[in-house]
C-alpha cells in the first residue's frame, strides 16, 4: 500500500466520520439518552400540564425519558433563560408561552438570554381561549355591544381582574379598551384563580379568564360569558359568540408551544416537531384537550415561527397603546 | 338524611382497599417530606402528578391529598425537635416546641402535635361535610378590603408573638415588611429591590428565608455553644401527655381549631394565618401566659390543630367554587384536570363519588396519621441522641436540598445561607424571628390588598368603613392595639419578661 493511497482511505474515512457528526445525521440517533423538557412555570398550571403530556407521549414514541423540569420564575424568564444557555443539542427543550415567548419581548426591559437569537420553535401545541365573563350583578349586559354602551355611560367607574401586569388576560383587556375606546380600570391579582374568585363575588366587575376555569363558573350560573377570544367558537361554550365576530380583529388567546435553544441542529428540531404534530393529532389526545377546553394545534416549525412573530408584533402594539409601564 | 347517604357514598369509595391503600401512601409520604426541612407538599405532588395519570381519579385525588394534610403533620417534628419549620405553618410550633425539646418534652410535645392536629382535622372534615357550600359563601364575602382589615389585625396581633421588648418586636416586624416588599410590585408591574436579579422578581422565598434564619442559624448558635445545645443532654422524661398536660391543652386545642377552621376557608393566605393567630390568642387568653417562650404546651398544641383544621378547610373553596386558595390546591386542580375533571362550582353534583370520596378519605388518613404518628414519636425523640456533628451536617444537607427543590434554583439556596447570617446576628442582639417572618408573609399581602380595595373603590378610603365585615375587623384590631398599649399590660408584659 503506498503513502498516497493509504492518505486517501484516511481522507475518506475522516469524511465518512465527520458525515457521521454532520447535522444531517445528527437527528437518526436522537434521542439516546434522557431529554429535559424546562416548564418555565410553576407544576399544576397549564403549561405544566401540556408540557407533561407532551413529554409523557415523547417519551413513549422515542424510547428516551422526557422529564419535566419546573422552573418557575420572573413570568417564565428564569425557565427561559436556561434553556436559552442550555446546550442546543436537543437534550434540552422547554415549553413557552405567548407571555414568555411574545409579550415578555416587550414588556421586560432586560431579559436574561438574547432576545434577537431567541429560540427554534419546534411546534405549537395548544391555544386556550379566553372568555370575557362579567358578574351578572354588577354588570347588566348580555352581549359585548350592551356592555360597551353600560361602560359608556359611566366611564373609569367599572374593574376588570387579571392575573396580573402584562399578562394575556390583562393585554386582552387593554385591547377591549383600546379597540372600542370604554375606560375600565385595571385591579391585578397574583394569578387567575384570586382573580376570578373576586368576579364570582362581584368585588370586581369582569374579566378575561383561560377557558376551562371560566367555562366551569358560568355553568355554575356565577357569572355571565359574553364572547371567546379565539376566532372561532369555543367547544366548552358554543353558545357564546367571538370577540372577532363583534370587533374585528379581536383575538386574544394564550398558547402553549415547545422550543429549543437557539443553534439545535434543524434536523432535530425537525423531527421532534413532526413528532408533536403527530401526537396532537392522536384523535384520543385530541379529545382529551378539547374536554378540557382547549384547541389542540401541531403545526409546523415554520408556521409557528411566523405565528410567534405575528403575535409578538400584535401585543408590543397593544403594549405601546396601552402605555403599559414595562419591567 | 341527605348528609349520611352522602357520607355512605363517601365511604364505600373511600374504604375501598385500594384507595385505602393510596391514602395510606400519600400519609406515608407526605409525613416523611414533611420531616425533611424544606422539602414541601407542592415539591412532592409536582414530582408525583405523572404518576396519578394511570390512576381513577378518586385514588389519585385521595393520595395527593394525603401528602398534604400529611406533610403538615411532619412538618411540625422537625420545628419542635430542631428549631426547623419545614412550612409557614409550623413557624410559631418551633417557638414554645423547641423550647419543650430543650427541656426534655420532646414527647409530650410531639404527641400534642399529633393529637391536637388529630382532634382539629376530624373537626374541620366534619364541617367540610355538612357545611361546605355556605361556608364558601362566607369565602366570597371576604373581598380586597376584608383582606385588608384582616392583616391589619394580624399584624396588630403578631405584636403578642414576642415575648421579649416590645420595641425589638416592632423592628422585627418593620424588617419583615420591608423584606416583604422585594420582588415585582403586583399593582403596576415595576420590579422592587431586585437589582436586576431574575430571581428577585418574584420576591424572597418563604421557605428559604426561614430555613435560615431559623434552622441553620440555631446549627450556628449550637455550635458555637457546645455545652447549651441542652437537647440531647437533657433526660428526656416520659414520651405521652400527664393528666395534668391533658387539662392544660383541651382549651387551647378547642379554639386553634375553630380559629384554624374558619381562617383555613379564606383563599389566599388564610390557613397559613391560622397558626400564627392561634398562637397569638393563647398568649393572650392562657392562664399560663408566663411559660410562653419558654417551652409552654399550649403553644404548641394551639398552633398545631390550627394548621391541621386550617389545611382541612381549605378544601373548601377548591371544592366547591373550583378556585384554589394556595399552591397545593392548584397543583390538585391541575391534577382534576389531567383526569378530565375540571372543578366547579358544580363538582360536588357531577362527582358526588369524588368529593365525598375525598372527604371520608380525609377522616381515615387522620386516623392513618395519628396510628402512624405516635408510634414514631419515640423514635424521633431518639434521633436527638445522635452526636451532633453527625447530626447537623444531615440537617444542612437537607435544608440544601429542600432549598434548592423550591424552584429548582441554587439562587434560594443562596438566600437561605444569607439569612441564616442575618438570623445570627440578630440572635446575637437579642432580636426575634417570629415576628420578622409574620411581617414578611402579612406585608405583601396586606399592601396588595390595600391598593387593590382602593382601586376598587376609586380612591375611596371609607370603602374599609363601609363594609361591615371589614369594619368590625378593623375594631377588633384597634381594641387589641389598646390592650398591648394600656400602660398596665405593658407593665405587666415587663414584669413577665424580662428577667
Amino acid at each position: 500500500m503506498n503513502l498516497n493511497r493509504f492518505m486517501a482511505i484516511a481522507a475518506a474515512a475522516t469524511a465518512f466520520c465527520m458525515a457521521g457528526a454532520e447535522p444531517g445525521r445528527a437527528a437518526d440517533n436522537y434521542p439516546s439518552k434522557t431529554v429535559t423538557v424546562v416548564v418555565p412555570f410553576a407544576a399544576g398550571g397549564n403549561t405544566d400540564t401540556f408540557g407533561r403530556l407532551v413529554a409523557e407521549e415523547l417519551d413513549k414514541r422515542l424510547g428516551q425519558r422526557f422529564i419535566v423540569e419546573n422552573k418557575p420564575g420572573a413570568g417564565g424568564n428564569i425557565g427561559l433563560g436556561d434553556l436559552a444557555r442550555s446546550k442546543p443539542d436537543g437534550y434540552t427543550i422547554g415549553m413557552g408561552t405567548v407571555s414568555s415567548n411574545a409579550i415578555n419581548q416587550t414588556l421586560y426591559k432586560a431579559l436574561p438570554y438574547d432576545k434577537d437569537k431567541g429560540f427554534e420553535p419546534i411546534s405549537l401545541i395548544a391555544s386556550l381561549p379566553n372568555v370575557l365573563v362579567v358578574n351578572p350583578d354588577r354588570i347588566k349586559a348580555n352581549s359585548v355591544q350592551e356592555l360597551v354602551e353600560f361602560l359608556k355611560k359611566e366611564p373609569g367607574k367599572h374593574t376588570y381582574a387579571s392575573s396580573g401586569v402584562g399578562t394575556s388576560i390583562h393585554l386582552a383587556g387593554e385591547l377591549l379598551a383600546t379597540k372600542t375606546g370604554v375606560k375600565i380600570t385595571h385591579v391585578p391579582y397574583k394569578g387567575s384563580s384570586q382573580a376570578i374568585l373576586d368576579v364570582v363575588a362581584g368585588h370586581v366587575d369582569m374579566m378575561f379568564d383561560n377557558i376551562p376555569t371560566a367555562a366551569q363558573q358560568v355553568k355554575g350560573g356565577k357569572v355571565k360569558a359574553l364572547a371567546v377570544t379565539s376566532l372561532e367558537r369555543a367547544a366548552l361554550l358554543p353558545d357564546v359568540p367571538t370577540m372577532a365576530s363583534i370587533i374585528p380583529g379581536f383575538e386574544a388567546t394564550s398558547w402553549h408551544g415547545l422550543f429549543a435553544p437557539p443553534g439545535t441542529p434543524p434536523e432535530i428540531v425537525e423531527k421532534l416537531s413532526k413528532e408533536v404534530q403527530a401526537i396532537i393529532a392522536d384523535p384520543a389526545m385530541k379529545a382529551k384537550l378539547e374536554a378540557m377546553g382547549v384547541t389542540p394545534v401541531g403545526n409546523t416549525s415554520v408556521e409557528f415561527k411566523d405565528f410567534i412573530a405575528k403575535e409578538t408584533v400584535k401585543w408590543a402594539e397593544v403594549i405601546k397603546a396601552a402605555n403599559v409601564p414595562l419591567q | 338524611m341527605d348528609i349520611f347517604s352522602n357520607l355512605w357514598l363517601g365511604a364505600s369509595t373511600a374504604f375501598l382497599p385500594m384507595n385505602l391503600l393510596y391514602g395510606f401512601v400519600g400519609c406515608l409520604l407526605g409525613t416523611a417530606i414533611g420531616v425533611l426541612p424544606g422539602l414541601g407538599p407542592t415539591a412532592t405532588i409536582a414530582m408525583l402528578l405523572p404518576i396519578t395519570f394511570g390512576l381513577p381519579p378518586e385514588s389519585a385525588l385521595i393520595m395527593l391529598a394525603g401528602i398534604f394534610y400529611g406533610a403538615q403533620y411532619g412538618g411540625s417534628t422537625t420545628a419542635i425537635l430542631i428549631n426547623l419549620p419545614g412550612e409557614s405553618s409550623s413557624v410559631v410550633t418551633a417557638i414554645d416546641g423547641y423550647q419543650m425539646a430543650r427541656n426534655g418534652r420532646a414527647g409530650p410535645a410531639l404527641a400534642t402535635a399529633a393529637l391536637g392536629s388529630f382532634f382539629a382535622g376530624t373537626v374541620a372534615t366534619i364541617l367540610l361535610a355538612v357545611a361546605a357550600p355556605p361556608l364558601a359563601a362566607v369565602a366570597l364575602n371576604f373581598g380586597p378590603a376584608e383582606y385588608f382589615s384582616l392583616m391589619v389585625l394580624g399584624l396588630v396581633a403578631s405584636v403578642a408573638l414576642a415575648s421579649g421588648s416590645l420595641v425589638k418586636a416592632m423592628a422585627m416586624i418593620v424588617f419583615g415588611l420591608i423584606l416583604g416588599t422585594v420582588g415585582t410590585d403586583v399593582e403596576s408591574g415595576t420590579p422592587r429591590y431586585v437589582f436586576d436579579i431574575p430571581e428577585l422578581y418574584d420576591g424572597l422565598n418563604f421557605v428559604a428565608v426561614s430555613m435560615g434564619i431559623f434552622g441553620i442559624c440555631e446549627i450556628l448558635r449550637n455550635l458555637e455553644n457546645e455545652q447549651e445545645r441542652s437537647v440531647g443532654v437533657k433526660r428526656v422524661t416520659g414520651l405521652m401527655l400527664t393528666k395534668e398536660d391533658f387539662k392544660r391543652v383541651c382549651g387551647p386545642v378547642l379554639r386553634g381549631t375553630a380559629l384554624g377552621s374558619f381562617l383555613g376557608i379564606l383563599p389566599g393566605g388564610g390557613a397559613m394565618l391560622a397558626s400564627f393567630a392561634a398562637y397569638a390568642m393563647e398568649k393572650r387568653v392562657s392562664p399560663n401566659r408566663a411559660e410562653f417562650g419558654k417551652g409552654a404546651i399550649e403553644g404548641v398544641a394551639a398552633p398545631e390543630s390550627a394548621n391541621n383544621a386550617g389545611a382541612q378547610t381549605s378544601f373548601i373553596p377548591m371544592l366547591t367554587l373550583g378556585i384554589p386558595g394556595n399552591p397545593v390546591m392548584a397543583l390538585m386542580v391541575g391534577a382534576m384536570i389531567l383526569q378530565g375533571i375540571t372543578p366547579g362550582p358544580n363538582v360536588i353534583s357531577d362527582e358526588p363519588k369524588l368529593f365525598w370520596g375525598m372527604i371520608v378519605s380525609m377522616w381515615s388518613g387522620n386516623l392513618m396519621l395519628v396510628i402512624l404518628n405516635l408510634p414514631l414519636i419515640g423514635l424521633w425523640v431518639r434521633m436527638l441522641t445522635v452526636p451532633y456533628h453527625l447530626l447537623f451536617p444531615a440537617i444542612v444537607g437537607f435544608c440544601c436540598i429542600g432549598a434548592y427543590s423550591i424552584n429548582n434554583s441554587v439562587f434560594d439556596v443562596f438566600v437561605m445561607a444569607g439569612f441564616s447570617v442575618i438570623g445570627f446576628a440578630l440572635s446575637k442582639l437579642r432580636f426575634e424571628p417570629a415576628p420578622l417572618l409574620l411581617g414578611f408573609i402579612l406585608g405583601p399581602m396586606l399592601e396588595e390588598n390595600l391598593r387593590r380595595a382602593m382601586l376598587i373603590s376609586q380612591g375611596d378610603p371609607t370603602t374599609f368603613l363601609r363594609s361591615p365585615l371589614s369594619l368590625s375587623l378593623l375594631i377588633f384590631a384597634g381594641l387589641v392595639l389598646a390592650l398591648v398599649l394600656s400602660p398596665s399590660i405593658s407593665r405587666k408584659r415587663e414584669e413577665a419578661f424580662t428577667e
